[in-house]
């Protein structure tokens, strides 16, 4: 299963990063009339027989009702390797919707790619960022202890319960109207690393105050190793916590992101994101008749349940351990 | 926690996809109503929004709108459809030659639903209150001609003269929006400087008391507000019958938009009053195949959303960005816009491009073919190396003569469909010109505040409008009214143009020769049309839903669209 799950991921962490080439068409391109339009279908067969995978061009019959045919007259050849993507077709026979087209008639396929890119790295930024940050300030805490420790758990607590999306709303309304892509980006990762640390450091300083008293350590101070060279001793006692802090952290953030774009405080439409993209679905009409809109929900969903099956192991070497998670980040805490 | 979320969101998909399910298979068709009107029944429609205040001159919300239509009576009513003025309260009314002075004749033996007499005096009253500084009713300012309010006296208790003050274009039209208050209920409150307060969200309904076809029997907040008929309603229908012909009409409230189309679905709702979404309309095609509900076009919408740059001599919001306000600019935009695409796309072909603000909607004051501004990027791009700006490095991004961006910030309304993809079509097409566009999603408050105090460089949004005829709608067309959407309050008109619409509107709402009236209309139109201060793209087609059990209605392009006409809708069948 872990197996299995490390494959999805990784999988996941190619098509993000090859979403250029991969995606049949610019995320952003509109195609008027292609709004709400199915995914298309591979095929191999004809009438005349068996060929090379081929697909039909759609044709929309009535707009209202976003009835689309396939136009059986023609076939329709995939061009592999061809005008900078991995497959493509000729640009006369309309565009090439694996997954399907958005309201706007856009590709949901390059914008779930593209989107990937954002989702996913915004989680990983955020999820290292807290561990680095927690790591730090709870192997300082463990190993210090006394004042300089409960000020730090102090903080922590703190932390635990702010707010943190009416925070994100007050940030926001600091920043001037318009902030671009990458500055999004990075403001998130930066949230999601101060809104995550204190788990992470609890539970280092847990284990650095306990190692701490251990015989090693003790062999350490007598022959003379400082604060900072004593810590070095003590915190690779907790890189399986962290290992697992990272699988566990890494879902929580990733809807966190979602949660965050889809009531419009992430990242905006011209810069796909999971989040954003599900905005498209919330409607009914999106389930009763345009389903492949849920595609987002269904990838972060997938993604979501291979770092749970990752961190499997992880959820019985710390079962004490407290996680952060997707309520607790873009929630009230309670 | 995590694993938590994942089950109530996998339960809450489950939830959903099973409540559109059963929503496909409940309900039986329904006959219509071809038997004729039956007398009886409870009728259900929906609502997005809470009333705060059921007094309609003190509260300009579409829900305070909705109870005065079907609670209070007007002394006419101006026919949505056609036009034509119907006696009310007032059964004739003769003007002099030079339209100032009006005489009305009130309906006799009419009863307020408490069984007080109706006479001049609560005509009187009604003016009184309107004009009365401490109400600071927000249907004063529609209810003057040129700023000066209507003088209003009693011959006895069954003749009203009412004189206005100049020649006024409109004319009597406005009264259509004027419900007629009960004296003896409000005279104190007036009084007393409590008149705001006397017909909040928290009145006892016994408190109140009316001239309309029902009686607003309870208000639950947040559930619903129950109205039932009024017994001494006025109206008969030609056969004679009493009028209203439903018992009840209870108005639940439904904040979201979803739920009020399930419910309508799922025939818990026999209709709503909001707006129906161009993408919900496949699912209402099919509920109206299956016999469940039947859809009404209603015309094509006087509402057009506005696409506008901040013209604002010396605003700082678009400092350091002059080809913002230039004309040329405006104009290659309007030619880099496909509003064909965003009928295709936005409204799914439910729509009609427009080039202006006046449209098919607006009957006799619109003007096929004005001010069209084809879709062409040739023609665009060249306006845009006119004034200046080419693309300098190459980016596929415009560059002013300073080398700085040609890139702009567009406020749209968070939470409004058409809006919000309006602007992305938009935002992709000026791509195609190298014109980047940063779309801006607020909520409704947000985006007015940016617009009041002048922090924005372009905004696109719209106000609503229940008038098709321009001279009641002069804050937009007057360079100080505050609906002028580019440059709004102006002290003295900024550009000739606008002084010159200045003086052609008030000239028209000073005309009553209706003639007259249109061709300068259509001169103003022209203005508007040669200076392009501002952008419109696409007009939409309403459709409005309707329970197949109801009969007698008249969809109409106004809000709203269904019950405006309440004492003639009546219901076939029980509710199950």
């Amino acid at each position: 299963m872990r197996r299995l799950a490390a494959w999805v991921l990784g999988g996941c962490a190619v098509l993000a990063a090859a979403a250029p080439w991969i995606a049949p068409n610019d995320p952003v391109s509109l195609f008027a009339d292609r709004a709400f339009a199915p995914p298309m279908a591979w095929h191999l067969r004809d009438a005349e027989g068996w060929h090379a995978p081929f697909v039909y061009r759609q044709q929309l019959t009535d707009r209202i009702s976003r009835t689309y045919v396939e136009d059986r007259q023609q076939r329709v050849p995939l061009r592999w390797f061809s005008a900078g993507r991995v497959v493509a077709i000729d640009p006369g026979a309309g565009p090439l919707l694996w997954c399907g087209a958005d309201a706007l008639g856009r590709d949901l396929c390059a914008r779930l790619l593209h989107g990937a890119r954002l989702s996913l790295g915004v989680a990983l930024l955020g999820a290292c960022g807290a561990l680095l940050l927690g790591a730090i300030l709870g192997a300082a805490a463990g190993a210090a202890g006394g004042r300089f420790d409960t000020v730090v758990m102090t903080v922590a607590d703190f932390v635990l319960v702010l707010p943190i999306v009416y925070l994100v709303i007050v940030l926001r309304a600091t920043r001037p109207l318009v902030i671009d892509t990458a500055e999004v980006f990075v403001m998130m990762s930066i949230l999601f690393a101060i809104a995550a640390w204190p788990d992470v450091a609890r539970g280092v300083r847990a284990i650095v105050a306990t190692e701490r008293t251990r015989d090693y350590a003790e062999a350490a101070r007598a022959a003379g190793a400082g604060p900072v060279r004593l810590i070095g001793h003590l915190v690779p006692a907790a890189y399986g916590f962290l290992r697992v802090e990272l699988v566990l952290l890494m879902p929580a953030l990733l809807v966190a992101e979602s949660t965050l774009s889809f009531v419009g405080f992430g990242f905006d439409g011209a810069s796909p994101s999971w989040g954003g993209l599900l905005k498209d679905s919330e409607t009914l009409t999106a389930m009763y008749s345009a389903p492949w809109l849920l595609l987002p929900a269904v990838a972060l969903f997938v993604v979501v349940l291979a770092l749970q099956a990752l961190s499997g192991a992880g959820a019985t070497i710390s079962p004490g351990v407290r996680r952060a998670s997707a309520v607790d980040i873009a929630a009230p805490r309670r | 926690m995590t694993r938590s979320r994942l089950i109530r969101l996998v339960l809450a998909v489950a939830l959903a996809v099973v409540a559109i399910l059963v929503s496909r298979r409940v309900g039986t068709p329904q006959p219509d109503g071809e038997a004729g009107p039956r007398r009886g029944g409870r009728l259900v429609a929906s609502f997005r929004t809470e009333p705060t205040n059921f007094n309609r001159l003190v509260e300009a919300q579409p829900v305070a709108r909705l109870a005065a239509l079907l609670t209070q009576a007007t002394l006419l009513r101006v026919d949505p459809n056609s036009g034509a003025f119907e006696p009310r309260l007032a059964t004739a009314w003769t003007g002099t030659p030079d339209g100032l002075t009006w005489t009305f004749t009130l309906r006799p033996n009419v009863r307020f639903s408490d069984g007080t007499a109706f006479t001049a005096a609560d005509v009187l009253f009604t003016f009184q209150a309107l004009y009365d500084e401490r109400v600071g009713s927000p249907l004063a300012s529609e209810m003057r001609a040129n700023g000066q309010p209507l003088q209003v006296r009693a011959l006895d208790d069954h003749h009203v003269v009412l004189t206005f003050p100049v020649p006024f274009g409109p004319g009597l039209t406005i009264l259509d929006s004027l419900p007629i208050l009960p004296r003896h209920k409000l005279q104190a409150a007036l009084d007393a400087g409590t008149f705001r307060a006397a017909w909040s969200a928290g009145v006892n309904p016994a408190d109140m008391a009316g001239l309309g076809p029902f009686m607003l029997q309870e208000y639950v907040p947040a559930q619903h507000m129950r109205f039932v008929r009024n017994p001494n309603f006025w109206l008969t229908d030609a056969e004679g019958q009493a009028l209203p012909y439903l018992d009840e009409i209870e108005v639940a409230i439904v904040p979201e938009q979803n739920a009020e189309l399930l419910r309508l679905q799922a025939g818990e709702s026999d209709l709503t009053t909001g707006g129906t979404r161009a993408e919900d309309l496949a699912m209402l095609r099919d509920a109206e195949a299956a016999g469940r509900i039947r859809l009404m076009n209603a015309g094509t919408a006087i509402d057009v959303s506005t696409f506008w740059f901040n013209l604002t001599p010396g605003a700082k919001a678009v400092a350091g960005k002059p080809w913002l306000t230039d004309e040329s600019f405006r104009r290659a935009v309007s030619h880099a816009v496909n509003r064909q695409a965003i009928v295709d796309t936005v409204h799914l072909g439910a729509a009609t491009p427009v080039y202006g603000p006046i449209t098919p909607g607006h009957g006799q004051w619109f003007v096929p073919g004005m001010g069209e501004t084809p879709f062409d990027l040739g023609r665009a791009r060249t306006l845009l190396t006119s004034i200046g700006l080419e693309d300098r490095d190459g980016d596929g991004v415009l560059e002013d003569k300073a080398n700085r961006p040609v890139r702009f910030s567009l406020l749209t309304q968070r939470g409004n469909t058409e809006r919000e993809r309006t602007s992305a079509v938009v935002q992709e097409q000026l791509r195609q010109v190298g014109i980047a566009v940063d779309v801006v999603a607020l909520d409704g408050g947000g985006l007015v505040g940016r617009f009041t105090s002048g922090d924005y460089e372009a905004i696109y949004f719209g106000a609503q409008s229940n008038s098709a005829d321009p001279a009641n709608n002069l804050g937009f067309w007057l360079s100080n009214g505050g609906f002028h959407y580019w440059n709004p309050g102006q002290v003295t008109p900024a550009t000739e143009w606008e002084a010159r619409i200045d003086t052609l509107m008030q000239q028209q709402a000073a005309t009553m020769d209706r003639a007259e009236r249109i061709r300068l209309f259509t001169e103003v139109q022209q203005l508007v049309a040669d200076h392009v201060p501002a952008l419109w793209f696409a007009a939409a087609n309403i459709t409005v839903p309707v329970n197949a059990r109801v009969g007698g209605v008249t969809a109409a392009a106004i809000q709203p669209p269904v019950l405006w006409n309440a004492e003639r809708l009546y219901v076939t069948s029980e509710r199950r």
